[in-house]
């Protein structure tokens, strides 16, 4: 991996193979190799993969309507700044987490 | 916010998905970044707070841009041996990601299976990051006890409580007869026998206790 000399950001590349260093049109480096890499020093953990499997075996369409709600939508807004910036869906073992979904 | 426990009919993993799939939705037009942490009773040890916040960073830079700060201390942490990123390491290079951004929603599922002991330097990690950053979201789900820890941090949190609602229950059947894969065995008279019969025998439980948990063990053992 290389630095540029006035790249404030650098471009995460989509690919983990050891492919080294393009530079694009804006002179930003492209970084490929070794972006993985970086990504397991920052956490070994992957919500990706399990938010797959949970959302394959969602029930469809059960609980879409809470999108709708205006309670879920002033707090997407962010017009209640740092006070109101939280959302807790409270509920009690067995009501849906594994089985109905 | 009876309407609420009316409709609302799933929580934990469902619901936290349901929004997390609602939220990239409208964040892929929007330019925002979406978050996720599933917490799981079953793999605390490796969900220790560096993890978690080091997950949320991932996901955050992971939709295009990796600020040089994050590839500058990588590099410094290889000189010395490869050591791990501290707590207020990433919270630095958290903020920096998160104000690159127009907003960030964080997700975070199943509150009440977090490492108890770390549950109060992750909900105060959070809100260091939304009062640093206040168009930051936050998206929770937990049983009801973890709510006192919540409001402890963020007074002002919505709450929202959830129950399975009957038609989400007779949904749940449908599906379940639909999957059946001896559909010739069930005519229409005992299927009404079914759903009756379970619809009654939910009503007379503890919902919160049992559920849809207790629902599903019912059909596997007793009707189906």
């Amino acid at each position: 991996m290389a630095q540029t000399t006035n790249a404030h950001r650098i471009k995460l590349g989509d690919s983990n193979t050891d492919c080294g260093n393009i530079n694009d049109s804006f002179n930003t480096t492209v970084y490929n190799s070794g972006d993985a890499e970086i990504m397991r020093w920052l956490s070994p953990l992957d919500p990706g993969d399990r938010h797959n499997s949970v959302r394959a075996a969602r029930h469809e369409g059960v609980g879409d309507w809470l999108l709708e709600t205006t309670e879920f939508r002033d707090w997407m807004g962010g017009e209640g700044g740092a006070d109101e910036a939280v959302l807790f869906c409270s509920g009690n073992p067995g009501v849906g987490k594994t089985h109905l979904r | 916010m009876d309407s609420f426990k009316k409709r609302i009919s799933l929580t934990g993993r469902g619901t936290s998905s349901l929004v997390i799939d609602g939220l990239c939705d409208q964040a892929s037009e929007g330019g925002q970044a979406v978050a996720w942490l599933y917490c799981d009773y079953l793999a605390q040890q490796e969900q220790a707070i560096a993890n978690m916040l080091g997950a949320i960073l991932k996901q955050v830079v992971g939709r295009g841009d990796l600020s040089k700060d994050i590839w500058e201390a990588f590099q410094k942490a290889k000189m010395v041996g490869g050591r791990r990123p501290l707590l207020a390491d990433l919270m630095r290079m958290l903020r920096i990601a998160i104000d690159s951004l127009p907003q960030v929603f964080i997700c975070i599922d199943a509150l009440d299976e977090y490492l108890p002991k770390e549950l109060p330097v992750l909900l105060k990690s959070l809100r260091d990051i939304v009062r640093g950053s206040p168009m930051t979201r936050i998206f929770l789900t937990g049983r009801p006890h973890v709510e006192e820890a919540v409001r402890r941090y963020f007074t002002k949190v919505v709450v929202i409580p959830v129950s399975p609602s009957q038609d989400d229950i007779v949904n749940y059947l449908e599906m379940r007869r639909e999957r059946d894969d001896e559909p010739g065995a069930m005519d229409n008279e005992l299927w009404a026998d079914i759903v009756k019969i379970i619809l009654e025998k939910m009503s007379d439980m503890c919902v919160g206790a049992f559920g849809v948990s207790a629902l599903s063990t019912m059909l596997t053992k007793d009707y189906m």
